[in-house]
């Protein structure tokens, strides 16, 4: 079993605080959703448990060692990342890039291709193996970076907002994949902004929620809970309410009053 | 794929292998003196120059993820040229019992511009547009100092630093080809070895380090290697223009940009075409000789142009 474990962590810059008290764990096997509005550190508490970011306070350990000692290898072996969806940086093929995640493993090329092409046909991109990365969709791309998360073999994953800039359907592949990584023993930290999406995974009764606002943890609690929902509405100031749908309980943004009150309507107001 | 790779290695071989015998007079190995003495050292110093040249140019642009990086970013040229000339005007003897005075100068000072650059790099605060504008304020730096010091310099100074600075190979005997084996062989095993550093670097600094990078040690290595063997290259044979910018791009564009085929086959690209320029050099002008510079630019630039066109209309 590998543990995240992040004890009373902060990150502060010279004007402000980014994080303060960020105390938080996670072991193999459990999915942590973490939610926030815009700026609210999420990225940063990331960047923190990899050991990109030298927290200011507070200690980050990966399997019971502090990242900060870890060399890069070693902490690789614990710990992979998800970065954001974004503009492909360069045109080398989506085997090579996946390939290129095994950078831990100290391997030949052969057997690193032989492995990247494994991790595609995991998430059914084969196809996509001999394609230039900056040829790519947005969903192919997501699909490709997945299939390097898987290439690192890592226990623990931190997905920075997987879903975004993807058509609904892509997003749903996403999260099926995530799904897989996560029965497969993965412990997930998954930062979105989506909540309903969670319910696409397979057993949501087991995900946790954090609250992050103004780099500050402000609630943790199990996916399927009463609570969630006022805690979600406090933490991005909006009023939300609960639909129930066949499949699950969906959480709904209300459109804004005009007199900006936030009490919740009731009526659909479009 | 592989057969455009075949005959790409075939034709750098033929061009290595065939330079030798050519010249003004066509020479053959039983002619003794000016083939062993004068062509083959020639064309030994010309394939370690183009290679390095190349490879680091190659290198660089990974590294800063930058289609215009060149050898000389990180101001290896600019302080090589400072060197060569401060020694010029010094009155400094080329040569001084054994050793190349002026060619040490313009080593120093093409180490110490780009290791200065490169501190930069390896404090790791810097980000690598940092480093480029680094590597940019180094160059006019010590272009400036090298324009006031062209003012305290006689006639005969400058000539000598103009014929330094257009580039050239010519040599008679193997001191050249001595002197840069060790840096050619160092340069080359140390960024052949950072080949996949380098590839999974390309992905972003950030995601590389998640996955097993040191980024800033890689950085640090390839920009203090790939300036120690192109201020090797610079201070024997002078600024060698283009060979470093248009050769892997040339590669790239044929072979495709993982850095395990990019690296190997620009140090090879670079290694031949250098030589085959410099053998035109040679024939180009009846009874005289071109600078090899003016004919790397002449052919590569349209090279890489026509390239360029090519993949914009792949139907075509």
């Amino acid at each position: 079993m590998t543990r995240l474990v992040m004890q009373d962590v902060a990150v502060e810059r010279p004007s402000r605080a980014i994080l303060s008290g960020i105390t938080l764990t996670l072991n193999t096997g459990e999915m942590v959703a973490l939610l926030g509005p815009n700026g609210a550190g999420k990225t940063t508490l990331i960047r923190a448990a990899l050991g990109l970011e030298r927290p200011t306070r507070g200690e980050v350990h990966l399997g019971n060692r502090d990242v900060g000692h870890l060399a890069p290898r070693e902490r690789a072996a614990l710990v992979a990342w998800l970065p954001q969806v974004r503009t492909a940086v360069n045109d080398v093929p989506a085997v090579e890039l996946v390939a290129a995640a095994r950078y831990r493993f100290r391997e030949s090329h052969p057997r690193a291709l032989q492995a990247a092409r494994a991790a595609l046909a995991q998430v059914d991109a084969e196809h996509l193996a001999e394609r230039p990365a900056d040829a790519l969709s947005g969903g192919e791309r997501q699909r490709v970076a997945i299939a390097a998360l898987l290439a690192q073999e890592a226990p623990l994953l931190l997905l920075d907002e997987p879903a975004n800039h993807l058509d609904p359907a892509q997003q749903l592949a996403a999260y099926q994949l995530i799904g897989k990584l996560w029965q497969r023993g993965a412990g997930i930290l998954c930062v979105t902004h989506d909540v309903n999406l969670l319910a696409s995974l397979p057993n949501p009764s087991r995900i946790r929620v954090l609250g992050l606002a103004d780099g500050r943890l402000r609630f943790d609690l199990p996916y399927p809970s009463d609570e969630l929902p006022p805690a979600l509405s406090q933490l991005f100031g909006v009023s939300v309410r609960t639909v129930d749908t066949p499949s699950h309980r969906a959480i709904v943004t209300e459109p804004a009053r005009t007199n900006g009150s936030t009490t919740p309507s009731t009526a659909d107001t479009r | 794929m592989n057969r455009r790779l075949v005959l790409f290695c075939v034709a750098c071989a033929l061009l290595l292998g065939c330079a030798p015998f050519v010249g003004t007079t066509v020479v053959t190995p039983s002619d003794g003196f000016v083939f062993w003495f004068l062509r083959v050292p020639r064309v030994a110093v010309g394939a370690m120059v183009g290679a390095v040249l190349a490879l680091v140019g190659a290198v660089f642009q990974l590294v800063f993820a930058n289609p215009l990086a060149t050898p000389s970013t990180i101001g290896t040229t600019a302080g090589a040229t400072l060197g060569a000339l401060a020694a010029l005007v010094a009155g400094v003897p080329a040569l001084a019992g054994g050793i190349p005075l002026v060619t040490l100068f313009a080593f120093a000072g093409a180490l110490g511009t780009s290791f200065l650059v490169a501190a930069v790099a390896a404090r790791g605060l810097a980000s690598m547009h940092d480093v480029l504008l680094a590597g940019i304020a180094a160059s006019l730096g010590a272009t400036a100092v090298a324009t006031g010091l062209q003012y305290a310099a006689d006639m005969q100074a400058l000539f000598a630093v103009t014929q330094w600075s257009l580039g050239h190979l010519s040599q008679v005997g193997y001191r050249g080809v001595l002197l840069l084996l060790p840096f050619t062989a160092i340069t080359i095993l140390l960024l052949f070895s950072l080949t996949r550093a380098l590839q999974t670097l390309a992905g972003g600094d950030d995601l590389a380090a998640a996955q097993g990078v040191k980024v800033r040690s890689v950085r640090t290595v390839a920009l203090g290697t790939g300036a120690l063997g192109v201020a090797a290259c610079v201070a024997w044979c002078g600024p060698i223009a283009f060979v470093g910018l248009i050769v892997p791009h040339i590669t790239r564009l044929l072979f495709g940009p993982t850095a395990r085929r990019l690296l190997p086959l620009s140090a090879l690209a670079g290694s031949a075409f250098l030589v085959a320029c410099d053998a035109l050099a040679r024939v180009v002008l009846p009874g005289r000789e071109l600078p090899v510079g003016v004919l790397t630019a002449a052919l590569g630039a349209p090279a890489l142009v026509g390239l360029l066109a090519r993949r914009r209309h792949p139907g075509q």
